[in-house]
């Protein structure tokens, strides 16, 4: 991954991170919420390959811990994001060419969004933080894995799109 | 070629962890670099936080008014009929009358507690990125907003400020699983302590193990020591199921709270407070029976809604009026 991919794929998550505080932050969805900057996160990464996947995961992580209503210290969704990155880079093989697959990709990106959250509670709760009961932890993460499910396939195409467009020609070979 | 590929990615992979274990631990430490970063940024969301409210909060409503659309469909038919009369009035009309009849009622809960008030507007709800239950309010350390004041609203304690900005500030709201309020029961004075769980009902412990908790009782705020974090005597909710069980010391059940946290718009916050409990006259009733005297007022802008923000400090005078009067 080229500095400068890194440098707008930053620009880029900073932007995203805007859009869900500010905007999707205000939408009430019933059954829980819904995280875009998750969702668009999980699924660049399961984009990108071997160490873009982990580069991508690291820096989504981190401007999402600028978060000031996170109550997890800095650093912990850097680490699972870090994390989720290695664990699709290392199985991508397995699971075939998910971009030829819209669907796969989308249950890909819904399983990826619901390991990042169950990470997340998993490794706040080692660190002490009260993250609720475990139904409605549950619940929640359910709820992500809906909206997420729902609403991946409508900006899927743009994100591919968008993407596409920030390549090298090294790269898209 | 694979290999050292795949060598590469694990070295990546294990610099990016110790990066990352490296901020959290300095942020576990309190070290300020990383507390410092997430109120820049909380203080660079604030003017987009706003400006997007003001123009997608009644497209962020619009989930929350499907979810509700069941149980107001009766009254859905009343206010269809009296729409046809306000068919002439803008939206925007609308909502800011719905502003301030949030703001007035947090002036009136204000005015009888003698409490020096801030009002604030919401502009955002907690992230979904996080399980923490937050608002973000348009007031900050340059309203007089510090952390652990009290926030109310109109029919009680919405939460307590967790982080300010010179303009924004986290109120953590009491449904939060890690928020815990000294609460007494109104007509018993039974003390106990009232817990979040994530959801609108809360958890009541009770620590006297001689009192009792009975269904329908009000809880009020125990108060802390110099009105911080909690002043007394405000609002909190209602017991909805009491547990009979004999398996713990002490009695416990749940609690209803008396402010609507999904339909929060205009909240107070509370900058002093006089030091005794204004006690049971605060609980929400139907059909207030004293006379509100408010003598001072936020200051009008060009709609003539009373701006939010500016520091107000309301009298109330209980005295039984025969007739039910409030006057500005």
């Amino acid at each position: 991954m080229s500095a400068l991919r890194a440098g707008i794929s930053l620009a880029f998550f900073f932007l995203l991170f805007g859009i869900q505080e500010s905007a999707i932050s205000l939408i009430h969805f019933p059954v829980a919420g819904f995280s875009l900057y998750l969702a668009v996160a999980i699924a660049l990464i399961a984009f990108e390959d071997g160490n873009a996947a982990i580069i991508t995961g690291f820096i989504a992580g981190l401007v999402l811990d600028l978060s000031p209503t996170s109550n997890g210290p800095f650093g912990q969704w850097a680490l699972i994001l870090t994390l989720v990155g290695y664990i699709f880079t290392s199985n991508r093989e397995s699971i075939a060419d998910l971009t030829s697959s819209p669907l796969t990709f989308v249950l890909f990106v819904t399983f990826g969004v619901s390991i990042a959250l169950v990470t997340y509670i998993l490794f706040g709760t080692l660190l002490g933080e009260h993250n609720g009961s475990l139904s409605r932890d549950f619940y929640i993460v359910l709820a992500n894995a809906f909206w997420t499910l729902i609403i991946t396939p409508i900006f899927l195409p743009a994100l591919s799109r968008l993407r596409k467009l920030t390549l090298t020609s090294k790269e898209r070979m | 070629m694979a290999r050292g590929s795949g060598n590469r990615s694990r070295l990546l992979l294990i610099i990016l962890l110790v990066t990352s274990l490296f901020f959290i631990t300095l942020d576990l430490r309190g070290v300020s670099l990383t507390k410092g970063s997430r109120s820049v940024a909380q203080t660079t969301l604030a003017p987009v936080q706003r400006t997007v409210s003001d123009i997608f909060a009644p497209v962020g409503r619009f989930f929350n008014d499907i979810k509700n659309f069941g149980s107001i469909k009766n009254q859905l038919t009343a206010a269809e009929k009296a729409n046809d009369q306000l068919k002439s009035d803008l939206i925007q009309a609308e909502d800011t009358k719905g502003q301030l009849a949030q703001l007035k009622g947090v002036l009136d809960l204000a005015g009888r507690g003698k409490y020096q008030v801030v009002a604030a507007r919401v502009i955002a709800r907690g992230s979904a990125a996080s399980f923490s239950q937050t608002i973000t309010i348009d007031q900050g350390s340059a309203g007089g907003i510090k952390t652990d004041m009290s926030v109310i609203s109109a029919n009680g304690l919405v939460g307590l400020v967790k982080n300010v900005t010179s303009s924004t500030a986290i109120v953590q709201l009491i449904s939060d699983p890690s928020f815990k309020v000294g609460v007494r029961i109104a007509k018993s004075q039974s003390i106990g302590v009232l817990q979040g769980e994530g959801t609108n009902t809360f958890s009541l412990q009770l620590l006297d193990p001689a009192g009792t908790i009975n269904v329908g009782d009000s809880l009020l705020t125990n108060g802390s020591d110099n009105n911080h974090p909690f002043v007394p005597g405000v609002p909190v909710g209602q017991v909805t199921w009491v547990d009979h069980t004999t398996s713990t010391l002490t009695q416990s059940g749940d609690v209803k709270s008396y402010a609507n946290l999904n339909n929060l718009g205009i909240v107070s916050v509370i900058l002093s407070a006089p030091t005794a409990a204004p006690a049971k006259a605060l609980v929400p009733t139907p059909q207030p029976t004293v006379t509100i005297y408010v003598t001072a007022q936020p200051t009008p802008v060009a709609t003539g809604i009373p701006v939010p923000g500016a520091a107000v400090t309301p009298s109330a005078s209980p005295t039984p009026s025969p007739t039910p009067s409030k006057k500005k």
